[in-house]
Parts: C-alpha cells; sequence; structure tokens
C-alpha cells in the first residue's frame, strides 16, 4: 500500500515555530547551559572559570547537605501527592452524592484553585505566625509544642499542608469530572450486585476512576516537585537548616544566593534525569495497570 | 419464582411531580409481565421502584408476600438487565458474571460451575475471559443476561433490554429472552415502548400512560378489546382508525361523516355522539359488489406481504387507513368499496375516551 504523500511546503513548519521557539528558548537553551555550567567551576565573582569535567557533580553527590534535601524531597513528595490525591478523592466522592445544594459543595471546594502558590504560602504563613497565627496558637493550647521555626519536623508539617491544601482543589476538579464519567446505570448494576457501599467503591468506582487517579499522580508528583517552590519559598525558605528545602529550591538557594553557578547546574541535571526516570517508570509500570 | 404486588404504589418526585398514581398490580409467580407505554409514562420509574433504584414514596411493594419499600436494592433477590447493558468494564465477562455471587458469599467452586452453566445457555464460552468492550452489542446484552440468571434471582427485572440492539438481533434476543423465561420461570417484568415486544413476550400486558395502568390484560384481550382510546390507539400497528360519529335514531347503525353508515350491534343510545374505532386489518375490499362503504384512494404503501391504503372517508383532512393482505395496485382517485362486520367496530364515549 502506497503512502499518501504531502505536497512538501513550509507552511506547517510555520504553524510549530513560536512553539519550537518557545520551547528551545525557555527550555532547551537553559537546560543545554546548565549541562554545560555543570562542567564549569567558576570563582566567586564569575570573573573566570575553568573545565572540571565531573567534579561538580562528584561534590554534589557526596555532600550531606544535598543527600538530606534529597531524602525531604522524595518523602515531601510521596506525602504531598498521595495526600492530596486521597482527601480530594473522598471530598469528590461525598459532594457527588450531595443532592441538596451541590453547586455551593463544588465551588467552595474547587475555589482553592484560583490561588498561586506563592498566596497560598503567604496565607500559612499567617496561619502559623507565632506571635498572631491561629494554627500556630491552636497546636500549642492544645498541648503540642509546636514550633516550626526551630523544629524540622514541624516545618515539613506546615509546607505539607499548605502543598496539600493548594492541590486538593485541583484533584477534586478531576475527580468529580471523572466519577460524573462513570454511567449510572453501571453504578446502578452495582448496587443490585452488591450492598456494602465501601466494597462497590473500591471493586467498582475506584479502578473506573484509576485512569484519572494516574493521571493526578503523574501531575502530582511534578507539582511537588517543582511548583511548590513559591509555598517553600514563602514559608519556611527551607528552614531549619535547610530541613524542608526540596532539591528544586537548593538549586535556587545555592546557585542564585550562595553563587555556585557549578554545582547549583549539577544539581539541577541530577534532577532533570531523575525526574526523567519518574515518568519512564510510570509510564511504563504503572500505567499498564490501569487500561480496560 | 416468586409474586410481586403493587399496593397503590405511588412516586412523587423531590419537585412535586407525580410520575406514578397508585398503581396496584399483582404479578403471579414465573408470569412474565410487560409494562409498556409512550416515553415518560412512568413505566422505567415503575420498574426501578420494583429494583429499589428510587424510592416507594407511598404504598407498598411486595415480592413474595414480604413488602420490600425499605429493603435494600442488593437484599430483593432481584437480578435487572439495562438498556446500556451497564455491564463493568473493567471486568472480564466471567467477573461481570461472578461479582454479584462474590459479593452473596457463594464458594469459589460455586460460583465457577453457575457462571460456566450460564455462559453455555448464552453460548459465552469462548468469550468469559474477554472484557465487554471487546465484544459486540448483542453479545454485551448476552453477557448482561448472564449476570442476570447466574444469581437465580426471585424476579427478573429488563428495562429496554434490546432498544441498543439493530433490528434482526432484536428479533433473535427476543425469541432468546422468551424462550429462557420459560424454561427457567422465573418471575419477570419487562419495561418496553416496542408493542411488538410487549405483544410477542407477555403473558400480561400493562398499558402504562402518564403514571396510570390504562388497561391490564392478556396482550390478544387488550387487542381485542381495548379499554380506553389511548390503548386502542397505543396497541396495534398501524394504529386504529378513529372516526367521530353518532349513533341513529333506531340504534342500528353509526352515521360517521355525512356519508358513511356502518351497522351496529352494540347496546347505545340513540343519538349519541361516539367515536369510532376501526383497525385497519378489519375493513374487508367487496371488490365491484356494492358494499356498504366507499372511499377513494389518497395514497398506497405496499409493503409486500400486505398494502397498507390511505382512504379519503370524507371527514376533513384526516386518512383512514385501511391494510389488506398481498400487493395492490390502486390508482390515485379509485373508489374502492368496503364493508366491516359489526362485532369490528369499537365505540368509544367521545368525552370520557371509555369504551361502550
Amino acid at each position: 500500500m502506497k503512502r499518501v504523500q504531502f505536497e512538501h511546503s513550509a507552511v506547517p513548519y510555520l504553524f510549530v515555530a513560536p512553539q519550537i521557539l518557545i520551547i528551545s528558548i525557555f527550555f532547551l537553551w537553559p537546560a543545554a547551559q546548565a549541562v554545560y555550567q555543570s562542567f564549569l567551576l567558576e570563582d566567586a565573582f564569575g570573573m573566570s572559570s575553568q573545565f572540571v569535567w565531573f567534579r561538580n557533580f562528584e561534590d554534589v553527590l557526596s555532600s550531606s547537605s544535598w543527600t538530606r534535601s534529597a531524602i525531604f524531597t522524595v518523602v515531601f513528595s510521596v506525602l504531598v501527592s498521595v495526600l492530596s490525591i486521597a482527601i480530594s478523592l473522598f471530598l469528590a466522592v461525598r459532594a457527588d452524592e450531595v443532592v441538596r445544594g451541590a453547586k455551593s459543595y463544588k465551588t467552595l471546594l474547587m475555589w482553592g484553585y484560583a490561588i498561586a502558590p506563592p498566596v497560598a504560602g503567604l496565607l500559612g504563613n499567617m496561619l502559623f505566625n507565632p506571635l498572631m497565627g491561629d494554627l500556630y496558637m491552636a497546636f500549642n493550647s492544645f498541648g503540642f509544642e509546636f514550633n516550626h521555626i526551630e523544629n524540622a519536623n514541624d516545618a515539613a508539617f506546615v509546607v505539607i499542608l499548605i502543598a496539600v491544601w493548594k492541590q486538593v482543589s485541583v484533584n477534586f476538579i478531576f475527580f468529580l469530572s471523572g466519577l460524573q464519567g462513570i454511567p449510572k446505570s453501571v453504578q446502578e448494576a452495582a448496587t443490585l450486585d452488591c450492598k456494602s457501599p465501601e466494597r462497590r467503591f473500591w471493586t467498582i468506582t475506584f479502578p473506573l476512576l484509576a485512569p484519572t487517579t494516574f493521571f493526578l499522580l503523574v501531575i502530582n508528583l511534578t507539582y511537588a516537585f517543582f511548583e511548590t517552590f513559591g509555598i517553600i519559598d514563602v514559608s519556611t525558605k527551607g528552614s531549619p537548616g535547610g530541613s524542608t528545602a526540596t532539591l528544586v529550591y537548593k538549586v535556587y538557594v545555592d546557585g542564585f544566593l550562595g553563587a555556585d553557578l557549578g554545582g547549583s547546574s549539577a544539581q539541577s541535571v541530577l534532577l532533570m534525569i531523575m525526574v526523567s526516570v519518574l515518568t519512564v517508570f510510570q509510564f511504563r509500570f504503572i500505567e499498564r495497570k490501569v487500561h480496560y | 419464582m416468586a409474586t410481586v404486588t403493587l399496593n397503590q404504589a405511588e412516586k412523587t418526585y423531590a419537585n412535586g411531580y407525580k410520575a406514578i398514581h397508585g398503581i396496584n398490580l399483582e404479578i403471579q409467580h414465573g408470569e412474565f409481565t410487560v409494562l409498556v407505554g409512550p416515553s415518560g409514562c412512568g413505566k422505567s420509574t415503575l420498574l426501578r421502584m420494583i429494583a429499589g433504584l428510587e424510592s416507594i414514596s407511598d404504598g407498598e411493594i411486595s415480592i413474595d408476600d414480604k413488602v420490600v419499600n425499605k429493603v435494600a436494592p442488593a437484599d430483593r433477590d432481584i437480578a435487572m438487565v439495562f438498556q446500556n447493558y451497564a455491564l463493568y468494564p473493567h471486568m472480564s465477562n466471567y467477573n461481570n458474571m461472578a461479582y454479584g455471587l462474590r459479593n452473596h458469599g457463594h464458594s469459589k467452586s460455586e460460583i465457577d460451575s453457575k457462571v460456566r452453566e450460564a455462559a453455555r445457555i448464552l453460548q459465552l464460552e469462548d468469550h468469559l475471559e474477554r472484557k465487554p468492550s471487546q465484544l459486540s452489542g448483542g453479545q454485551r446484552q448476552r453477557v448482561a443476561m448472564g449476570r442476570a440468571i447466574v444469581r437465580q434471582p426471585k424476579v427478573f427485572l429488563f428495562d429496554e433490554p434490546l432498544s441498543n440492539l439493530d433490528a434482526k438481533l432484536r428479533v433473535d434476543m427476543r425469541l432468546e429472552i422468551k424462550n429462557l423465561q420459560q424454561r427457567l420461570g422465573i418471575t419477570s417484568v419487562y419495561v418496553t415502548h416496542d408493542q411488538v415486544e410487549a405483544m410477542t413476550l407477555a403473558d400480561r400486558l400493562i398499558v402504562m400512560n402518564g403514571g396510570v395502568a390504562e388497561q391490564i390484560g392478556s396482550p390478544i384481550d387488550i387487542y381485542e378489546k381495548p379499554e380506553t382510546l389511548f390503548v386502542a390507539g397505543f396497541i396495534g400497528s398501524p394504529a386504529m382508525n378513529f372516526l367521530p360519529g353518532k349513533v341513529s335514531d333506531d340504534r342500528t347503525h353509526v352515521v360517521v361523516g355525512d356519508k358513511v353508515k356502518l351497522d351496529l350491534d352494540h347496546d347505545v343510545e340513540a343519538g349519541r355522539n361516539v367515536t369510532v374505532g376501526i383497525r385497519p386489518e378489519h375493513f374487508r375490499l367487496c371488490g365491484d359488489d356494492a358494499g356498504p362503504v366507499s372511499a377513494s384512494v389518497r395514497m398506497v404503501e405496499s409493503l409486500g406481504a400486505e398494502t397498507l391504503v390511505y382512504l379519503d372517508f370524507g371527514i376533513g383532512n384526516e386518512n383512514v387507513t385501511l391494510r389488506v393482505q398481498g400487493t395492490h395496485q390502486f390508482a390515485k382517485g379509485t373508489v374502492l368499496k368496503l364493508s366491516i362486520t359489526p362485532d369490528m367496530i369499537h365505540l368509544f364515549d367521545t368525552e370520557t375516551g371509555k369504551r361502550i
């Protein structure tokens, strides 16, 4: 069979050119720059630089602060993704069942979507302000010795709480539309076949939401890795002692505040590799289980 | 096997709309009951009330003398076949059929033998490991049937199960459903808007209109003695002809329009205004002999086995349909002589629509 041959023309290339231009300027070029920089050692004033092969990588990988940040990032991302998916799934299922005032519930739950991460961080800052923060006061009045300024775990709790809260509304929208995509008659057939609502949820509803859940898992991990930058920068700034700095935040701190361009570039190259591996893993192994 | 009893069952929605107005009905052991009516008549709502998918606003529904108003759908011991199959898309066909049994705590070997038996009856043995999306419409409907029969329920509920299938498959599945129901002897309630399905499947037919059961009876009874104008017009295809008429002074005939006189042997008072109902198949062509009725041809539709002729009876623009066996060629304007025996004439009160 012969393939359909289109006449060669410049027009299609013209149409994709803006996108290619944007990707080149804002992604490919900086990425190449980062890879190049990661092989250089620069003096503190940026006057001279020296090609050092993999020394920056060796330094990064052997530094305990990077390892600690990497571990925090993994724990943080997993917790943020799992918690925000679980909470929003619960909320979506309950909101879907509501009959009276359903619209108000749904609108209120979606509202958070409109809030930018730094603003969410600012809100968190106010709620946890040691002088006037309501949550800070509440926790301490309940007898917890809550102090996120000094205690690393408490600080992690604060950033996770803000990050999850910010993401719940996004996930909620997707789960709600996913739930509404399940045919009503399938749900009804299940009501006739199975008495327990919990069992029905885990055997029918949840498997049918699997494509949505998988999609959200990818989105949420990416969010936890990269987009929480704004939240961390506004709320804890990585403190105490860098314990709440994710890898992305550490790249920024070391490169732009610490002026170690080579080391920070090496970190971002490592980050790129990690994300690529994670993405391949997700599509290879998890997506396989969700198709029907 | 079981009986289903409806005692003044009513359904009123939250917005105040009354979908079902107090229906009384007793369905016997193993009886095949068909609910038929136009869309919006409440037939599906009534079925869903028996299933437990809709709450019962007033009155009682009992299965085997046990009131089920407050019983969960899964505990009513019923199985339902839906119009769009409603199979679980993520499960294999085997698991689709086994799902209900598993939730009712049957043993693994018992489930396996039941599912395989159902698959054998429905010729699905080769498709058990596949998913519903890999099957054709007819096969999917079979899996849905299989899911219902493995449960060996007291009552089968069918909600327009054949409307998504193409015409030929519909006829095959109709026979299959009838056959299966007779073999298993399970009490069944079947909802349809298709009167051929209704006539062929039903032991007992319930014609519904506006949330009310207009008539309950055997299909032939309903065809021969429709109690209301609505039932008369709904059952039978092409539909019954309705003509405005007036009973003559000597009560021996009814005058339709200004020239047609039909003989009567009904017991009806003289001079009363009535609606005369005549089925298209009950006219007889009289050839050239003088029949009592003469009418000119407006249009002819040939269907091969039969011919539909649309006639001008001199009552405005309305056509009167005549159905004759075989093929006939009538030119437009031809005057046909017709006769009809008095016992084939239905009379209805023009005001109330009730049979006289």
